[in-house]
């Protein structure tokens, strides 16, 4: 496949080409409730051909049928044809890469019978049912996909990437008369069929979560300190910052530039945070970006300074800045843009834990698991799975519907204190921008303490 | 391709039923106000279902030339795992299908040209200086053909264009961001571009004012595209799924008025010139629009085949299904209606001439965090993306750091106005809803 690839790009008659092509074998099984939605094998194929000339803007063809790839060479060659630009689009150099990188498979999902991921599915999904007659109603999946990513471009960079992941998720609905809760978990790694195994505690647990709320009160709305636990904290860093350190958010805007200034204060000194594409076995983890890229750890804040930011190598030649391997595409369906991978705020003082952080609190909340987050940039959203108020000091009542409402240049500043019990959160789920979800991205972070933050509710 | 697939099947399972799709796209984008990149997409593929000894099993594929025989066989292996369910294929109709023009020559045939000029227009129209100005186009040409052992087919060709535009304003450390589009089977005529500029100034004017955002308990005016916190939550009660699953705060509620007597919402795939419209769903089953709130009381749910088999009811021809996977259910066109007159027509300003009875208060025009919460609970909890302050029956300025709650279920139960500003955002048709007593909190 990969002559095939480099033959199209030799033919090519563009300044620039590159050609990705996927492959990828996935199967996937579904219960709602007691019954099973689906259980099917599935494959997916397709090629992606990007190509820049002088003067010119992209041009970009996805395509399913692959034998019509010398055609989409000339098509795509034909639109960058097309636009002109006045402001001509470099790449930064990086050095041709020519690699095989197979990641680790732990359990080569393709070779476990279908029959096989039903039945751990089920026992999941029996493990929630079992809890309470109050759960009424489930939703559990399993998927698992290993893809095969060919890339070649005209500077001489030529990989093969194989890429496993597996995802098991599952919500449980409570309800009593009117009231309905949710608990929800999730599992998603870069791996196999190995890792996926013997989590029905963790099932069991979200669907006694759900019950639990069930007589849960609503936070009350306001301002409060609020300590973050691993996951929440790890979304809300996604969140709050990562995105506004995507170079594609500043690279022609020269506001958002100023606004951003590398050396520019963003939290107290307890505050580092980073991407690491490059960490072991994570979700969010690949050898290479979509542009051929290797990946890498990018230190992003450094004791609270603004210290670097994720790039593509457009968003970098345009910045002078080195590309950091975060240009990313969910298929080939998509144009890679820059993206996350595995995004953390790094653990504060060893032995520093969560008790160390809520004793001088009065009245707060301990704000925990994330249904999700949302980003305007300045302004943000963060939804926790559910939440404790702090009282005296001390975790008091269980309350639910806690939504974080937060403002970039406030609520990071605001993070007084970080604890030194990091960890990763592999979730399944992923992350979306610019038409292009789920991206699998992985989150990690210790419990943090922000002084005062808003959460939205009845006032 | 679905005949051969079909008759492929006939013998070797039950029934079965199949849906091809080709889709081809082409998209320009502007990025900070310059030309940046043209793409073209094409996509075909075959979605496949059999019943095979009862029991329900699909099998999809995007392959250049799909063996019938190995899909066949992977959607019986499929089956052997599956559910055993009372599905009935819908016969051949015994009249047309219901004639909806959904497919437009002029989409079709606009030249890569004409989709640059038409993007130009936009950023000229919307540049300022201090503002960055994003805008794509992205039109779209898909063949789709349904078909089953049962004998009834169904075949059309449909056309859509999206054309969105957005700024971001910066200014020290504040970001502001608007954004609207015009989505449509049909180009887009002139006057459709001005009010997508009007809308998207009339934001950006009303937001360059900082104020401070009250709190308490307040009328809130929920733009069209405000709404979405509100409706979500009806949209997922409505469907037979969450009905059938016992998830739903509406199942056994039919007939019952539990909202505003004047709000009525319809399930519609016969709008003329809309991308959701069709003559026929994913499942062969002909289209019509559906009831789902009369005048406040719960109508009817919509169903696929599968859930309208469990639930002993008639699908509503809710039935869509992408190539991988099994149908469910969909909304196709879903619009909001006041039965009191309110029937949009554009007017110019915010909030649809609800503000004038409001002493103090907000627009919200985008929430952040949509969906992420409880949803079918009704209950929601979201920070402003784009708010304004309400004093005197004036906007007097954009809100930052404040966050709306509520109950969807309750805040519907008494309407304070419903706005003359009805428009589509996607395909959704709403008008902007005054509703009373939202927790508005601040730092």
């Amino acid at each position: 496949m990969k002559d095939r690839l480099a033959a199209a790009v030799k033919q090519s008659r563009a300044d620039y080409t590159e050609i990705r092509v996927e492959r990828t074998w996935s199967s996937a099984v579904a219960f709602r409730g007691r019954r099973l939605e689906t259980a099917t094998v599935s494959e997916d194929q397709g090629g992606f051909v990007r190509v820049l000339n002088k003067g010119c803007g992209w041009g970009i063809a996805s395509f399913t049928s692959l034998d019509e790839l010398p055609a989409m060479v000339t098509r795509a060659n034909e639109l960058s044809r097309a636009v002109r630009v006045d402001d001509p689009i470099r790449l930064a150099e990086t050095p041709p890469q020519s690699a095989d990188a197979i990641l680790e498979l732990d359990g080569d999902v393709r070779g476990v019978p279908l029959a096989e991921k039903k039945k751990l599915l089920d026992r999941y999904n029996g493990a929630m049912l079992a809890v309470s007659s109050a759960i009424v109603d489930t939703q559990a999946s399993y998927r698992d996909e290993v893809s095969e990513v060919w890339y070649v471009n005209s500077d001489g960079t030529s990989l093969y990437q194989l890429r496993p992941e597996v995802v098991v998720s599952g919500t449980a609905i409570g309800r009593r008369n009117g009231n309905i809760e949710k608990g929800l978990e999730s599992i998603g790694l870069r791996k196999g069929w190995n890792s996926v195994q013997n989590f029905e505690q963790q099932f069991r647990v979200v669907a006694q979560r759900a019950v639990d709320l069930l007589d849960a009160p609503r936070v009350r709305g306001g301002a409060y300190p609020v300590i973050l636990d691993n996951e929440l904290a790890g979304v809300f860093i996604h969140e709050a910052f990562g995105h506004l350190s995507e170079a594609d958010f500043v690279y022609e805007n020269p506001q958002a530039r100023e606004m951003m200034t590398l050396g520019r204060r963003f939290g107290k000194p307890v505050l580092n945070v980073g991407d690491n594409g490059a960490a072991q076995g994570l979700r969010g983890t690949l050898p290479y970006d979509d542009e051929g890229t290797p990946t890498q750890d990018t230190p992003l804040i450094k004791e609270g300074i603004l210290v670097g930011r994720l790039h593509s190598r457009e968003t970098a030649a345009k910045l002078g800045e080195r590309p950091t391997g975060n240009a990313r595409a969910i298929s080939f369906r998509h144009a890679p843009i820059v993206r996350m991978t595995n995004t953390y705020i790094a653990p504060g003082t060893k032995g520093v834990g969560f008790n160390d952080l809520i004793g001088d609190i009065k009245l707060g909340v301990y704000a925990c698991g994330a249904f999700g987050g949302q980003t305007m940039l300045e302004s943000f959203s963060f939804t926790a799975g559910w939440g404790y108020m702090i009282r005296d000091g001390k975790v008091a009542e269980l309350v639910k519907d806690v939504v974080l409402a937060g403002n970039l240049f406030q609520t990071l500043d605001r993070i007084d204190h970080i604890a030194g019990d990091f960890t990763w959160n592999q979730m399944g789920g992923g992350c979306g921008k610019g038409g292009q979800f789920p991206l699998p991205v992985t989150e990690g972070a210790p419990h943090v303490r922000i002084e005062e933050a808003l959460i939205g509710g009845d006032v | 391709m679905i005949d051969r697939v079909l008759e492929t099947a006939r013998g070797k399972v039950d029934g079965a039923d199949a849906l091809w799709r080709r889709e081809e796209q082409t998209a320009v984008s502007f990025e900070s106000g310059r030309l940046k990149a043209a793409g073209i997409s094409e996509e075909a593929g075959v979605n496949l279902r059999v019943l095979a000894g009862g029991r329900v099993g699909v099998a999809g594929t995007t392959a250049a030339k799909p063996e019938p025989v190995e899909l066949v066989a992977r959607a019986r292996s499929s089956a052997e795992l599956g559910e055993v369910v009372e599905l009935a294929f819908p016969q051949a109709p015994g009249s047309q299908l219901p004639p909806i023009p959904t497919f437009f020559d002029r989409t079709a045939n606009a030249s890569l040209a004409e989709l640059i000029r038409m993007g130009r227009l936009l950023v000229e129209r919307l540049s300022r200086p201090d503002c960055q100005v994003n805008v794509a186009v992205q039109r779209e040409v898909a063949d789709t053909a349904v078909g089953n052992t049962a004998g009834a087919r169904g075949e059309y060709r449909a056309t859509g264009i999206a054309v969105t535009a957005d700024i971001t304003r910066i200014a020290g450390d504040d970001v502001l961001m608007v954004y609207d589009q015009y989505i449509g089977a049909d180009m887009p005529s002139d006057a459709d571009l001005e009010a997508l500029v009007q809308s998207v100034e009339t934001r950006l004017t009303a937001a360059l004012n900082i104020v401070t955002p009250p709190d308490g308990a307040l009328p809130v005016v929920f733009t069209p595209a405000g709404l979405a916190a509100v409706v979500l939550p009806l949209e997922q009660a409505l469907s037979g799924k969450t009905v059938l699953q016992g998830s739903s705060p509406l199942a056994g509620k039919v007939g019952e008025l539990l909202f505003d007597e004047r709000l009525s919402i319809v399930d519609d795939p016969l709008t003329p010139g809309r991308p959701a419209s069709r003559p026929v769903d994913d499942e062969c089953v002909p289209s019509r629009s559906t009831g789902l709130v009369e005048r406040g009381v719960v109508g009817r749910f919509v169903y696929d085949l599968e859930t309208a088999a469990r639930a002993k009811t008639q699908s509503t021809g809710n039935g869509r299904r992408g190539v991988f996977g099994k149908p469910h259910i969909g909304y196709t066109n879903i619009l909001f209606r006041g039965n009191d007159g309110a029937h949009g027509g554009h007017t110019a300003g915010l909030g649809g001439g609800l503000l004038g009875d409001i002493d103090d208060g907000l627009i919200i025009d985008d929430l952040i965090g949509v969906g992420q919460g409880n949803v079918i609970s009704g209950a929601f909890s979201h920070p402003v993306g784009l708010a304004y302050r309400v004093q005197r029956g004036e906007i007097t300025g954009r809100v930052k750091d404040a966050a709306v709650a509520g109950n969807a279920y309750d805040l519907l139960k008494r309407i304070g106005g419903f706005g003359s500003d009805g428009r589509w955002l996607g395909a959704r048709w709403s008008p902007s809803l005054l509703l009373e007593g939202v927790s508005v909190a601040r730092r």
